[in-house]
């Protein structure tokens, strides 16, 4: 499930609940409808753990919550938030991707073959723009169980006529020294230049780097986040353990002896990891394409940008 | 709620198989268990998941007249109500043919009214609203015939194996519905469609689970099916199999609003908005419908119309049942007084039964657990009640036995009675040292003193 999807449904209930809410008698609009909020966040984190693109979404929507004056009339103020949340989703996901799309493309050079890991929302609206701008590329897409999401975006892509290269993780230092770019999609961009991106992500990136394969990482800039984190464990998301214990269609390795010797066996699967920022070349955002060293610096100074409005 | 669902509670007749227990005066949907009509079990579940408006269709102007007159008494402020009366014997695809043009909402609820169960209605719309399926069925584990003791009014089967109910095929993740089959077509072969199978790739078919007739539909869906196949009569045996055999190619007219979004696109903001839905579509993993419809190649152009029907598996714990026999009748009683005592609204004294303030008991009279004795009943002395139902203003002599049974109102029974695994209706007058096991009385009889019956059906001649 993709970080932008999340996101963007995410608003789109609270939408619904702006829409549905009503003032009970003796509170004030932006006291109430906050800890409504709340109320319903850790609901979801119950359901499952926020991504860092909702936790923004959540601090923009509770920031202007509170910015209401206390004169305004509640239908206004309704109005007023659905409106900030609608203006939110169009400039921050789906401009901010056609920027990207748009910078990202003059990269791609006829007779390039692209790499890309897992399915991003981002990477594939830009192969697909690619396409429509005539240019002569192929693209290789790298999947891992257990989810096998790459599998959706090739049907995709074949659909529209591109022509793919469709391999497991486990080849991917095998198909490396075909490839002249890896675009790489991201859950999100910390302060330090580490990418948080979908599990195996970090693996295609170094291969990428030992090939000297240059490697682009897509990410619109409302996913950027000042903590910083070094590496993969210290916080991150697990999935579910029987995922990787069970191997569809294999009836001798999905064997249900493994789950019953539970003192020694541990499944672990995460669903994040954390690539460092020596194997990113460029990444390429609705400010611009920029070093992994500018991300800082865009968190500082735009970071309070969609609050002073 | 408010989610812009619509109930309809199909509260049938006088249904033959409840005979004598049904008559003219108590339909089905008014006969009593653990002393509150069936019905309001329903309209209770609706009540507390904010379903507020209803349609109740009932089959025959008189019994809707009752109906109508029970539920505006009780459920005067709780409920917006509208009682609608259909011809009887139209079957429930015919009763919803004859309200169709009430219906306005986007999704149905189609509750039968003889079903008792605490799933929540939320849970079973919210699995109809995440696929945006056309139908959803609710399912729930079948129930496995009474013990022998209590007997069948049929004296056929009396092997405690669980009845088959239906034949149901799932999809592995147990979300899709892929075969139905019930009624009569139970015992004949199965017949799968070989498109549905080579699409999912794997069905479990399973045959412990039972359709609980509580159904959610597309709306358009649902008044297009009635319109068009004019010789459906029953949801569960014509409209549900039809739609699960027909679902990878469709021939709905699904989506109209779908034509117009591929108008005129210059629109920026229209732009964003598809950009938007193929975003968030992108991102969840296609059911085997979408595979289907995109067929082998991924091309568009072979692009066949599917549309999903879904299930809604009720876990174990909850208690799921209907009213359409006899045995069903004692069963649910039992049940609601015992292990499903949650469903009854009452509370339980110490020794697990409810015993109303006013009723009086007299000397050496015992009431066992799981027991109800309604309000101003009066026993007499030395009586036993056991793991019965009683309903209100009753005289019970002395020295009366009742053994999983069920008594309704006004009910007279003389001295030395004994009572088993039997259903009395109301009105009845049992006369002196009568015997009955297993049987049932219909309302109104009398029962002369000394008689003794076994596994019979008692009732007065109707007058015409």
């Amino acid at each position: 499930m993709g970080g932008n999807a999340r996101c963007i449904a995410m608003l789109q209930a609270f939408k619904e609940v702006i829409k549905d809410y009503s003032t009970p008698p003796e509170k004030t609009l932006a006291r109430d409808l906050t800890a409504k909020v709340n109320s319903y966040v850790s609901f979801l984190i119950q359901c499952r753990p926020l991504s860092i693109s909702m936790g923004n979404a959540i601090r923009f929507l509770k920031a202007h919550i509170a910015k209401l004056p206390l004169t305004m009339r509640e239908s206004e103020a309704k109005a007023s938030l659905c409106s900030d949340i609608d203006r939110f989703i169009d400039e921050k996901i789906v401009l901010a991707d056609k920027v990207i799309v748009r910078h990202a493309v003059t990269k791609i050079r006829d007779g390039d073959v692209l790499l890309t890991y897992g399915s991003s929302s981002v990477v594939e609206m830009i192969l697909l723009h690619a396409l429509e701008h005539e240019k002569k590329f192929r693209v290789v897409v790298v999947d891992s169980r257990p989810n096998l999401e790459g599998q959706t975006l090739v049907r995709r892509l074949m659909e529209k006529g591109l022509s793919c290269t469709y391999t497991h993780i486990n080849a991917v230092s095998y198909i490396m020294h075909e490839v002249t770019k890896v675009f790489l999609g991201a859950a999100s961009v910390l302060s330090n230049g580490t990418v948080y991106s979908r599990v195996g992500t970090a693996c295609v990136a170094m291969v990428a780097h030992a090939f000297r394969v240059p490697v682009l990482i897509c990410c619109e800039a409302y996913k950027f986040h000042e903590r910083v984190q070094l590496d993969s464990i210290c916080s991150n998301e697990l999935g579910d353990p029987d995922a990787i214990s069970k191997v569809p269609g294999r009836m001798d390795v999905s064997d249900s002896d493994y789950r019953a010797n539970k003192e020694n066996l541990q499944f672990l699967n995460l669903i994040y990891d954390a690539t460092p920022s020596d194997y990113v070349s460029m990444i390429i955002t609705d400010y611009g394409m920029i070093p992994t060293t500018s991300v800082p610096v865009i968190v500082r100074e735009y970071g309070r940008e969609h609050l002073l409005i | 709620m408010g989610m812009d669902f619509q109930v309809v509670v199909l509260a049938g007749g006088t249904s033959k198989k409840l005979l004598p227990l049904v008559s003219k005066e108590v339909p089905k949907a008014l006969l009593p268990v653990a002393n509150r009509p069936v019905l309001s079990y329903v309209l209770e579940l609706l009540e507390q998941s904010n379903l507020k408006d209803l349609i109740v269709v009932v089959e025959g102007e008189y019994a809707a007249l009752l109906v109508g007159g029970w539920i505006s008494s009780t459920y005067v402020d709780r409920l917006h109500v509208e009682v609608a009366a259909v011809p009887e014997d139209v079957g429930t695809t015919g009763a919803l043919r004859a309200i169709a043009h009430h219906l306005t909402a986007n999704d149905i609820l189609v509750v039968s009214g003889d079903l008792i169960c605490d799933v929540p209605p939320g849970a079973v719309a919210a699995a109809h609203r995440r696929h945006d399926a056309v139908v959803t069925a609710m399912l729930c584990s079948a129930p496995i015939s009474g013990p022998s003791e209590s007997g069948s009014s049929s004296g056929k089967d009396k092997a405690k194996k669980p009845g088959r109910h239906n034949v149901i095929g799932l999809d592995p993740t147990k979300q899709f519905l892929l075969h139905i089959a019930a009624g009569a077509e139970v015992e004949k072969d199965i017949r799968i469609q070989k498109s549905i199978l080579r699409a999912v790739g794997e069905m479990e078919i399973r045959a412990d689970l039972m359709d609980a007739h509580f159904y959610a539909f597309k709306r358009s869906v649902l008044q297009e099916v009635l319109n068009q196949k004019e010789t459906f009569q029953s949801l569960k045996q014509d409209v549900l199999p039809y739609l699960v055999r027909s679902q990878l190619r469709s021939e709905l007219l699904l989506n109209g609003a779908q034509a117009e979004e591929n108008g005129n696109e210059k629109d920026a903001s229209q732009n964003n908005k598809i950009k938007l839905s193929q975003l968030l579509s992108n991102a969840s993993t296609p059911s085997f419908h979408e595979r289907y419809a995109l067929g082998l190649k991924g091309s568009a152009s072979v692009s066949r119309k599917t549309h999903k029907c879904c299930v809604y598996i009720a876990s174990k714990s909850k208690y799921c049942a209907r009213l359409n026999s006899i045995q069903a009748f004692s069963d649910i009683n039992r049940d609601v007084t015992g292990d499903a005592s949650h469903l009854s609204g009452y509370s339980f004294s110490a020794q697990n039964n409810i015993i109303h303030p006013s009723a009086v008991l007299g000397s050496k009279t015992t009431v066992g657990p799981q027991c109800m004795l309604g309000e101003g009943s009066q026993m007499g002395d030395k009586c036993s009640v056991k793991r019965s139902v009683i309903g209100r203003h009753c005289r019970i002599g002395s020295n009366v036995k009742v053994v999983n049974s069920v008594v309704m109102n006004h009910v007279t029974i003389g001295d030395g009675c004994s009572i088993q695994g039997s259903v009395i209706c109301s009105n009845v007058q049992l006369q002196e040292r009568v015997v009955l096991r297993d049987c049932q009385v219909g309302a109104s009889f009398v029962v002369t003193s000394g008689s003794e019956y076994k596994g019979e059906s008692l009732a007065r001649k109707e007058k015409q």
